[in-house]
């Protein structure tokens, strides 16, 4: 073992804790991805129907919900690694080399997303014969197919979420050695980089093509024969535009935060500080926004394009029920998946700012003015987060209503998004309560500094 | 805003002032029974080697650590029992802080940072009195800067002003200058200085822990701890003064 792996390994021995979000990300994301992919292994043993069902099944659902996986273990991965720039900085200060500080972060983050793949595949072996099991007991697949699930469907889903986790590793990387070294990190926080050409461009894309499917649904799809036409174009723009949206999310958090922010600043001086601190650093809260965003949209807009399928077309058609199943299972899996992430995002930005609040505690502010600010941000990027996500699901929302003759406002299930966004709203309060109380007590250290 | 407390009373004073640490074998005394009193007014410097308690007192007397045994009075009230409830409100209404590394809040303007502690005593500050510290301190131009745009002697000062916005009875000062040039510190030194002399403001009582005998000169009078006591005082210091004291320490321990 060279010393950079060793340094590597004692640094993960030293703080389990931080490793965890990374961990977690990563086997979740590979059990889910892995079990899909079961399926599609699945498809190749069956013949007909069954083969078309586990192809979509596994491929279209399977495909949606890596993305989702890829861009969380990414976004977790990154938020990890840039929570180090003070011990990447001191690192550096006593000679390692920029090159052995990116090594550092990036076999750290090896070790702990190769165990959790590992452990990941392991349970894909187990959820996909699980998944299996559900669809044929639901009918949806006729006893005639045999399981086909093996080594290779699991494998693969653990290797593109690693390989996910080593890019976002190692863009984190570069991105943390690119300054000259030193320990002092500046805690400047008016440090508002513009952002990278190419993250606008990804956003744009991303955003451009939910709007074209939209625009298809209504021009195209919409006069097409079969139902579900105007549902496999619309059905993921709400998706592809929230993500496009969280990719954006420092830049729009700055410009909705003022806006937002002076509805809590009234209260008290915790929301005093909360809101000139996510106006002011919405780099370090777009972490969490983003993926406030995508549960928003991915929900809202999903929920009801079930709900306006259920209600135009006559019910209980087997079609209809493995869509809906699908749908439904689509939604479980991005919700699962962005309430981890806002949890994640809250523990790091906390645990990042330790020294920040017990600044607050030195001053004379209480325990729960303190937890209050943190409370207060999360209020205004929930507040951000929901209305972007909510403007987001139109995209899926409007055009399948205007394919199913409701017209622009669907005529019914509007209840869902009130429903949606308090859900969201009390994940992300619940998040930042609970990171904020974690952060411990800072009367712990008695030093003045 | 300060708590009216009694004027002829000292602004801070400890009496028989022990901290220790750890228990059994593994004791260690960082106080070993402190007698002080800083009068209203006075400009004190607490000196000694690394390890002798200065912060440990700076510590007890704002309430951010128990003393083991003793008493503490801040404007002739006796604090020490006081629960964290009290004690935070204590620091933020009756005690001013200036630290090393300034500890300013870095998405707050200058106005805002010095006007924080009204607002964390759910007060609106006082528009005037911020804007004429500011000018004081001489920032009257940054006013809705952040502190990533100013220099490390700028963000000292806005820290200074911040200490002083609620008139405290009495201002904690860690290594003031520890963080500066000399020509900087020295900017600092007066303004500290200033702070307790000047014949317009109500006069403030600072008591500053430091490790250099030149900014040590700027107090009124300096108290040498070793090992957790008071090894001898020094009135009228000159920097000079104060470094050959420091350098004979051990005499001061024998002589006691």
């Amino acid at each position: 073992m060279n010393a950079t792996s060793s340094l590597a390994w004692r640094s993960l021995r030293h703080r389990p804790l931080a490793a965890t979000a990374t961990f977690v990300a990563v086997l979740l994301g590979a059990a889910l991805i892995g079990s899909f992919a079961t399926l599609v292994e699945s498809a190749s043993g069956a013949r007909g129907t069954d083969a078309d069902t586990l192809v979509i099944m596994g491929a279209v659902v399977g495909g949606w919900g890596a993305v989702i996986v890829l861009f969380s273990v990414a976004s977790t991965v990154g938020i990890t690694a840039t929570q180090r720039a003070a011990e990447i900085g001191l690192v550096r200060t006593i000679g390692a080399t920029p090159r052995q500080a990116r090594k550092l972060i990036v076999r750290e983050t090896a070790v702990v997303a190769g165990t959790a793949a590992v452990a990941g595949a392991a349970t894909a072996l187990g959820a996909g014969r699980l998944l299996f099991d559900l669809l044929q007991s639901g009918g949806l697949i006729t006893s005639r197919t045999q399981y086909g699930g093996g080594p290779v469907s699991v494998a693969a889903g653990a290797a593109l979420v690693l390989l996910a986790s080593s890019i976002a590793s190692a863009v984190a990387a570069r991105k943390a050695t690119r300054g000259p070294a030193g320990v002092l990190v500046q805690s400047s926080a008016a440090e508002q980089s513009r952002m990278a050409w190419w993250r606008v461009a990804i956003a744009l894309l991303l955003i451009g093509y939910g709007i074209a499917m939209a625009v298809i649904t209504i021009a195209v799809t919409a006069h097409d024969a079969d139902p579900y036409a105007a549902m496999s174009t619309s059905g993921s723009s709400s998706i592809l535009v929230g993500v496009g949206l969280a990719v954006l999310a420092p830049v729009l958090l700055r410009w909705c935060a003022t806006p937002i922010g002076r509805l809590v600043g009234p209260f008290g001086a915790s929301g005093h500080l909360a809101s000139y601190n996510t106006a002011r650093r919405a780099h370090l809260l777009a972490g969490v926004l983003a993926p406030v965003i995508v549960l928003t949209s991915a929900a809202v807009g999903t929920l009801m394009l079930v709900n306006i399928d259920a209600r135009s077309l006559p019910a209980g058609t087997p079609d209809s029920d493995t869509i809906n199943l699908l749908n439904n299972v689509v939604v479980g899996m991005i919700s699962l998946f962005a309430a981890i992430m806002v949890v994640n995002a809250f523990v790091a930005t906390i645990a990042h700012r330790r020294a920040e609040l017990h600044r607050l505690h030195l001053l004379g502010a209480t325990a729960r003015q303190v937890r209050g600010s943190v409370v207060g941000e999360a209020a205004i990027v929930a507040a951000v987060g929901v209305l972007l996500g909510t403007l987001a699901s139109l995209a899926t929302v409007v055009p399948f209503t205007v394919a199913r003759d409701e017209g622009v406002v669907p005529d019914g299930g509007l209840w869902l998004v009130p429903a949606v966004v308090a859900g969201v709203v009390a994940v992300t309060l619940g998040a930042a309560r609970g990171a904020a109380r974690s952060a411990g007590n800072p009367m712990v250290s008695g030093a003045v500094r | 805003m300060s708590t009216p407390s009694n004027p002829a009373a000292p602004a801070l004073a400890v009496h028989d002032l022990t901290r220790t640490y750890g228990t059994g074998d593994a004791t260690i005394a960082a106080l070993g029974g402190i007698d002080l009193a800083f009068r209203r007014g006075t400009f004190t410097a607490v000196m000694g080697p690394s390890g002798s308690g200065k912060s440990t007192l700076l510590a007890c007397a704002a309430g951010l650590d128990r003393p083991t045994s003793g008493r503490i009075a801040i404007g002739g009230e006796d604090v020490t029992d006081w629960d964290e409830e009290r004690r935070t409100r204590l620091r933020r209404e009756r005690i001013g802080f200036v630290f090393q590394a300034f500890h300013l809040m870095p998405y707050l303007s200058v106005t805002q940072n010095v006007g924080l502690p009204a607002r964390l005593a759910g007060k609106r500050p006082d528009r005037a009195r911020v804007r004429d510290l500011i000018a004081r301190v001489g920032l009257a131009d940054r006013a809705h800067h952040l502190p990533g745009s100013l220099s490390g002697g700028q963000q000292q000062r806005v820290a200074i002003a911040r200490a002083l916005v609620c008139q405290p009875d009495v201002v904690l000062a860690d290594e003031p200058t520890g963080a500066l040039d000399s020509a900087t510190a020295r900017q600092i030194l007066d303004l500290l200085r200033s702070s307790v002399t000047d014949p317009q403001g109500p006069s403030q009582t600072v008591v500053m822990v430091t490790h250099d005998p030149v900014a040590a000169s700027y107090a009124d009078e300096v108290v040498f701890l070793v090992d957790g006591r008071v090894a001898g005082r020094m009135t009228h210091p000159t920097a000079d003064a104060v470094a050959g004291q420091m350098a004979h320490l051990d005499d001061l321990v024998v002589a006691r």
